[in-house]
C-alpha cells in the first residue's frame, strides 16, 4: 500500500544554474503565442489543434500517471470521487449535443440543462476540495464553500457566460500545475517564473487594447464560424471576435507549451525517457500495473494519430467531437491539482 | 488571508446583486404619469435602449441613419430572441433561475458570514476585510438608489432640441428602439418620437 508520503517522491533535479534562461524562454513564448494570436488568429488556431492538441492530451495522460499512486490508501475517497465525477460529468457532458438534437428544447430549458451540468461541475470540485481540505491539517479550505456557491449562483445567473468562462480560464490551470511542479522539482526556478507570470496581464491587456477596435473575423465558412463560436462570439456579440478568438488562443497556446514543453524538460529524470513505462511509479512499483499502464499510454497514442487523420479529413466536424470529448482533460485537471497543493 | 478572499467574494456579490436590482427595477412610477416611461405601442415590443445624437449638417444631402456595429448586433440578437448584450435582462425573464441565483447567494453570504464571524482572527486582515465590506455596501446601497430613481426622465435631454437644431447644434439622449406591427405604420417604415414637452410662455397656463 502507498501512503501519502509516498506520493510525494518525485525526482528532484539538482539546482541547475540557468533560472534566467527558462525566464527568456517563458516570455519569449509568451510573447511569440500574444503576436501569432493577434496577427493570424484564425489560422493559427487551425494549425494549434491539429499539431497539438492530440499530442497534449497525450502528456497530460502521462503526467497524471506519474502523480497517481500504486494503492490510493487514505486517498481513497478523494480519488474514487475523482474518478466517479470524471466519468459521469464527462458522459453527461458528451450526451448534451446529442440530447439537444434528440428533444426540442426551448432556449430556456436549455440554460438550465447547462446550469444543472455547470452546478454539478461545481458540486464536484467542492467535495474534492473539502476531502482534500481533510488530509491538510494545517490549512483551512473551508472559505472554498462560500466562493463556490457564489460561483454556482452565478452560474445560474448566465450559464452560458459561465461556460465561456471555463474555455478560458481552463487554459490557466496548466500554468498552475508548472507553478506547483517546480517548486517540488526546481524552487530556484519559481521566483522567476512568477515574474513572468506577472507579464500575462499586461500583454492581455495590449492585446484588449489593440484588438477591442478590431473588425470582427470572417466567418463565412463553417470552420471559421466555429472557431469564433467556441471563443465566445455569440455569447459575447458586442466583443470584436478578432478580440475572443486571439485571447483564447493565445491562452491556448500557452496551455500547450506547458503540457508539451516545460513541462517533460523540466522534469527530465522521470519524463526525459517519456516513451519508457517503467518511468512511471505506478508501473514501476513491484504491485503496480506495468501492462495496464502500456496498454493506457499505447492506446493514447493510437487516439493521437487517429485525431491526426480525423482532422485531415474533416477538420471541421473532428474539431467539434475533440472540443467536447476534451472536457474529461479539463475535469481531470481538477485532482491532480488539488493533490499538488 | 482568507479575510481578504471573503472581502472580495462580497464585493462579487454586492456588485451582481446590485445588477440584478437594477434590472428587476419596476417600471418607474411618479405622481406625473406623462414622465414615466410608458408602456410599449399595442403589438409593438422594446428590444433595445441605446442613445441618439440628432446633429443638423446643413452640407448633407439626405438624412442619415448611422449605427453602431454593436447595437446592430444587439438588435439582430434581441429580434433573433436571443440574448446578446442583454444579458442581465434575460435573467428577468427567466424566474426559475433567478430564484435558484439567489437561494445558492443567500447560502453563500449566509456560510461566508457564519465562516467569517467564527474565524478566530481578529487582527489587522480583518478589520481592512471589515471596512472594505462596510465600503461596498455602502457604494452599492448608493448605486441601487441612483439608479432606483433613474434620474431625470428622459425627456430631459431632449428638453432643448427645438433651440439647439435652431442653432445648428448636436443634441444627444436616449433611445428606445421599438419594433412596431408592419400594419401599424403611420406613413414612413420610420419614425422617431421625441419626448418634448409643450413649454408655455411666461403668463400662460
Amino acid at each position: 500500500m502507498q501512503s501519502a508520503a509516498e506520493l510525494k517522491i518525485w525526482p528532484v533535479v539538482r539546482a541547475v544554474p540557468n533560472a534566467r534562461v527558462f525566464g527568456a524562454i517563458v516570455l519569449l513564448c509568451i510573447v511569440a503565442s500574444a503576436a501569432f494570436a493577434s496577427w493570424l488568429p484564425l489560422q493559427v488556431s487551425i494549425l494549434t489543434v491539429f499539431l497539438f492538441a492530440g499530442p497534449h492530451n497525450w502528456f497530460e495522460l502521462r503526467y497524471f500517471l506519474m502523480r497517481l499512486p500504486v494503492r490510493f490508501g487514505r486517498s481513497r475517497n478523494f480519488f474514487l470521487t475523482a474518478f466517479a465525477g470524471l466519468g459521469v460529468l464527462t458522459l453527461t457532458y458528451v450526451s448534451l449535443p446529442l440530447l439537444y438534437r434528440t428533444a426540442l428544447w426551448s432556449e430556456e430549458a436549455w440554460s438550465t440543462v447547462i446550469a444543472s451540468w455547470n452546478s454539478l461541475f461545481l458540486f464536484w470540485l467542492l467535495l474534492l476540495i473539502w476531502l482534500r481540505g481533510k488530509r491538510k491539517a494545517r490549512a483551512s479550505w473551508t472559505w472554498t464553500i462560500p466562493v463556490g456557491l457564489a460561483l454556482c449562483s452565478l452560474n445560474w445567473l448566465s450559464p452560458d457566460l459561465f461556460s465561456l468562462a471555463i474555455v478560458y480560464v481552463h487554459p490557466l490551470v496548466a500554468l498552475w500545475f508548472l507553478d506547483r511542479h517546480l517548486s517540488r522539482t526546481r524552487p530556484e526556478w519559481l521566483r522567476v517564473y512568477r515574474r513572468c507570470l506577472c507579464v500575462l496581464p499586461f500583454v492581455l491587456i495590449v492585446m484588449v487594447w489593440r484588438l477591442s477596435q478590431a473588425s470582427p473575423l470572417p466567418d463565412s465558412n463553417g470552420l471559421f464560424w466555429r472557431i469564433t463560436q467556441h471563443s465566445g462570439a455569440e455569447v459575447l456579440p458586442q466583443v470584436s471576435s478578432h478580440l475572443l478568438v486571439s485571447v483564447h488562443l493565445f491562452l491556448e497556446m500557452l496551455h500547450y507549451f506547458v503540457w508539451i514543453v516545460a513541462l517533460p524538460l523540466i522534469a527530465r529524470a522521470a519524463m526525459k525517457r517519456f516513451w519508457d513505462v517503467k518511468t512511471v511509479p505506478v508501473a514501476r512499483h513491484a504491485k503496480g500495473f506495468p501492462r495496464l499502464v502500456a496498454g493506457l499510454l499505447v492506446l493514447a497514442l493510437a487516439a493521437v494519430v487517429l485525431l491526426w487523420l480525423s482532422f485531415s479529413i474533416d477538420y471541421s466536424t473532428t474539431r467539434d467531437v475533440y472540443f467536447t470529448i476534451a472536457i474529461a482533460h479539463v475535469l481531470a485537471e481538477a485532482p491532480f491539482l488539488l493533490r499538488m497543493i | 488571508m482568507k479575510s481578504l478572499l471573503f472581502a472580495c467574494c462580497v464585493v462579487l456579490v454586492t456588485l451582481v446583486l446590485t445588477q440584478t436590482v437594477n434590472a428587476d427595477l419596476p417600471v418607474t412610477r411618479t405622481s406625473d404619469q406623462k414622465i414615466s416611461r410608458p408602456a410599449p405601442s399595442e403589438g409593438g415590443r422594446y428590444v433595445l435602449h441605446t442613445s441618439l445624437e440628432i446633429v443638423p449638417d446643413p452640407k448633407a444631402y439626405e438624412a442619415k441613419l448611422q449605427i453602431t456595429e454593436s447595437d446592430l448586433k444587439n438588435f439582430r440578437a434581441a429580434l433573433d430572441g436571443t440574448q446578446g448584450n442583454t444579458t442581465i435582462a434575460a435573467i428577468t425573464h427567466s424566474p426559475t433561475r433567478t430564484i435558484i441565483a439567489g437561494l445558492l447567494m443567500f447560502l453563500s453570504v449566509s456560510i461566508g458570514g457564519v465562516l467569517f464571524a467564527r474565524s478566530s482572527s481578529s487582527g489587522r486582515t480583518q478589520k481592512i476585510a471589515g471596512a472594505v465590506i462596510l465600503v461596498v455596501a455602502v457604494v452599492g446601497a448608493a448605486a441601487i438608489i441612483t439608479r432606483g430613481n433613474a434620474g431625470p426622465p428622459g425627456s430631459y435631454r431632449w428638453r432643448n432640441l427645438p433651440q439647439a437644431l435652431a442653432e445648428g447644434k448636436a443634441t444627444a439622449g436616449g433611445l428606445d428602439i421599438e419594433v412596431i406591427p408592419d400594419d401599424a405604420r403611420t406613413g414612413a417604415n420610420m419614425r422617431l418620437i421625441i419626448p418634448l414637452k409643450k413649454q408655455n410662455s411666461p403668463g400662460e397656463e
